[in-house]
């Protein structure tokens, strides 16, 4: 009993001491430890090794910087080779410098892990950040996020963002977040099973019912989706309101210009409510996550699906949806009969992108500049519209976007150089208890638990006092 | 040293760091959740007194009021349904004659593993196109039930993982009960003729009722608590029929960022955890009087 007694606290003395030692390694130094280890699984493993040991030489003080960032999965592995490769250039360009990086789902890194940070006042020293009243905007008037206008200014880049682009993450005129690039959102849909079917392009509103019909009948969803995140469904409603209620309702709704609860937004919501009914939507779809709805995709389960023009790399050859690359194309939402706004108008986001701590220290910022010199590059926003399908945040020439060769991302351009003009996605718009009270709501309304005008009536509410509070 | 521990501020001294920890981590931070949950924080803001606001409009929050109306189907299902096969369950295995040690074994693995893993493991269980049930009912040629994402069927899925998960912890408890009850009793009931069923009814249960009454208290505290398997398996979806008080407060107070509200949640559930025990107490166990063998 006793050698027992006397093994077992040997033991617990030993574990502590060497969850001690590991404890220190990372919080101090780099470059003791096994520096490429113990981040990124998915990430290439030449990644950040022989960079960080060639940018170690003599009496440099070696420190690290944390970066979040939302680029995991198979799905996003393109747009993680160019974030490699950016990490890689910066931890060269900055001696000492290791960045550590620190992969997490977009949506519990938008929902909950950063808002919990922000509020504790530790957030990463570089993050993956949205712009809007809900995400940047609040962060930067709380004083947690860096204010980049004279680094914008010092490297000479305020001018080289598309027009626009960069107001999501601005408060009074200064810069807060970088947005790397844009998308639009709009159908997806298998050309095989199309004509298979024989079924003309979604690109009239009665092509587009009598495919979604004919593939009812079929034994095939019409349009994938996976509403457990009801982010997903909410970009059609988004898409839906834009074009019904005209496209500067959406921007409207925090000056109280437009209403959730307006014969035209809920028209949107019954249009949505209709399709519901009428079986378009996966069965099950509460119940299914964004990725099932690429797999039911991909697997021919389903005809179209609405989803962002960013989905585009899925379909590559050597990417998760290669069993129907080249059987894809992407058309926007064609023009729905009676709908107030121009028909041609299609959702453009520039809302995602980079923002960094407001706290750092000398050498930390000496890091961040070199981060934004080295990702918000031409080099890079190309890369990132052949390689990925992002649409580039920044001007590029016209020779350079020419060398798009993938034909969904070109047809992707078409469908924004046809726009008549452009709205945005209202989650990048309104106040994040407003865009919480949409998810819940939508979600009632897949359910069947509420009606569109009560849909509309509840985000009001929420739209009402978030505008009163912020009146104050 | 002999007058040292007389000192009696000589103990007060090894106690003092102790308490200092329990004042810092337990004690500091519900007094100023209390405080949070008199204002409108938001996380990054200022915070302004609100006052009783935040309760009042947790009472009048419908979704709030389902929320409180799914714990008490939980705490029901648990006290009504799960106690009763507990016990049921913890008497068969008492009396089994060989590998007993196995199902004891067998029925506490569940409780050993995480919740988490737990969920994921019931995820693909209830998962539609791929899962264990889906493909038996298909096998019959039934249509699949979608058990998380359908309003009817998933608390009740959440119910049956949730039993899974926690009875076999309950059963050793009642088994090692069981187990303590001296044998001449019951041999003497087999001799004046009493059959098993009568045997196990009219000797054994009241026999163990003081830990019964443990079981059903440890129940009721749990129901009112379990939020983990509610957020890994459906985040309380879909359209809130699973969210549970503490899911629709996390939700709350981490997703919408609005900490006072949040904390006020915190606080009635704190309140209606303590109310119930404290009524099981008064009302049922006190009124009981200690078993003597």
């Amino acid at each position: 009993m006793e050698k027992k007694l006397v093994s077992v606290l040997a033991v617990s003395v030993a574990m502590t001491a060497f969850l001690a030692a590991c404890g220190n390694g990372n919080d101090n130094e780099g470059s003791s430890a096994s520096p490429s280890a113990s981040e990124s699984p998915s990430a290439s493993p030449s990644a950040s090794a022989p960079a960080s040991e060639s940018a170690s030489p003599e009496k440099v003080e070696n420190f690290t910087v944390s970066l979040r960032h939302i680029q995991i999965g198979d799905a996003q592995k393109f747009r993680k080779a160019i974030l490699d490769d950016v990490v890689k250039q910066t931890e060269a360009d900055v001696p000492g410098l290791k960045i550590e990086l620190d992969g997490i789902e977009d949506n519990v890194n938008r929902f909950t892990k950063l808002p919990a940070e922000m509020a504790a006042g530790n957030p990463p020293k570089i993050f993956d950040v949205f712009g809007g009243a809900g995400d940047t905007q609040k962060y930067a008037k709380a004083g947690r996020m860096l204010d980049l206008t004279p680094i914008l200014d010092e490297l000479g880049l305020k001018d080289k963002f598309l027009n626009g682009v960069l107001d999501p993450f601005s408060v009074d005129g200064k810069v807060y977040g970088l947005p790397i690039g844009g998308n639009t959102e709009g159908i997806f849909y298998n050309t095989d099973l199309f004509a298979k079917y024989n079924l003309n392009p979604p690109t009239t509103w009665d092509d587009l019912i009598k495919a979604a019909d004919t593939l009812k009948q079929k034994g095939v969803t019409p349009f994938a989706v996976g509403s457990k995140g009801a982010w997903v469904p909410n970009m059609l409603v988004n898409t839906f309101i834009g074009r019904i209620a005209g496209e500067n309702t959406n921007a409207g709704f925090i000056t109280g210009a437009s209403k959730w609860n307006s014969p035209d937004v809920v028209a949107a919501y019954q249009l949505f409510a209709d399709w519901e009914k009428k079986g378009y939507f996966t069965k099950g779809e509460l119940g299914k996550e964004y990725g099932d709805m690429l797999n039911d995709f991909v697997a021919g389960k389903a005809g179209m699906m609405f989803d962002g023009s960013w989905r585009s790399s899925a379909f590559k050859n050597d990417a998760v949806g290669a069993a129907i690359a080249g059987k894809v194309a992407f058309v926007s939402l064609p023009a729905i009969p009676n709908g107030k706004g121009d028909q041609t108008s299609v959702n453009a986001n520039y809302g995602e992108g980079y923002g960094f701590s407001a706290d750092l220290n000398d050498n930390e910022l000496k890091a961040v500049k070199a981060f934004i010199k080295n990702m918000y590059s031409d080099e890079m926003q190309l890369r990132g519209l052949l390689e990925d399908g992002v649409l580039p945040s920044m001007q590029l020439s016209d020779e350079s976007i020419a060398k798009v060769t993938d034909p969904i991302v070109k047809q992707v351009l078409d469908v924004l150089k046809n726009a008549g003009t452009t709205f945005p996605h209202f989650d990048s718009v309104v106040q994040s208890k407003v865009y919480t009270e949409t998810e819940t709501q939508l979600q009632k309304l897949i359910a069947n638990k509420a009606t569109p005008q009560q849909v509309g009536d509840a985000i009001q509410k929420v739209q009402d006092a978030e505008n009163a509070a912020a009146a104050k | 040293m002999k007058t040292t521990l007389r000192n009696p501020y000589v103990y007060l001294l090894f106690v003092l760091p102790t308490i200092a920890l329990y004042f810092l981590f337990f004690i500091y931070p519900m007094l100023t959740s209390v405080y949070y949950g008199f204002t409108n924080w938001n996380g990054l803001d200022t915070k302004d007194f609100v006052g009783f606001d935040n309760f009042v409009n947790a009472f009048k929050d419908a979704d709030f009021r389902n929320s409180i109306v799914n714990n008490l189907y939980i705490l029901l299902f648990s006290c009504c349904v799960q106690v009763p096969l507990i016990v049921v369950f913890s008497l068969l295995i008492s009396s089994v004659k060989r590998f007993q040690g196995f199902y004891k074994t067998t029925v506490f693995m569940p409780s050993i593993l995480s919740t988490s893993v737990i969920g994921i493991l019931w995820g693909y269980i209830y998962d539609p196109d791929v899962g264990l049930i889906n493909s038996i009912l298909q096998a019959f040629g039934l249509e699949p039930i979608y058990f998380l994402a359908d309003m009817k069927w998933a608390l009740v899925s959440i119910l049956i993982t949730n039993a899974w998960q926690w009875m076999g912890f309950y059963i050793v408890l009642i088994l090692a009960a069981i187990l303590a009850i001296p044998k001449d009793i019951d041999e003497a009931a087999m001799i004046d003729g009493a059959t098993g069923v009568q045997r196990a009814w009219y000797l054994t249960v009241p026999l163990i009722k003081p830990i019964i009454n443990v079981v059903i208290m440890l129940s009721i505290a749990g129901a009112l608590r379990v939020v983990d398997i509610v957020l890994v398996m459906t985040g309380g979806g879909p359209a809130g029929a699973t969210d549970v008080m503490a899911s629709y407060m996390v939700n709350k107070a981490i997703k919408y960022g609005d900490y006072g509200y949040g904390t006020a949640l915190s606080i009635i559930i704190f309140a209606f955890a303590l109310v119930l025990t404290a009524l099981y107490q008064i009302l049922i166990v006190r009124r009981q009087e200690k078993v003597e063998y």
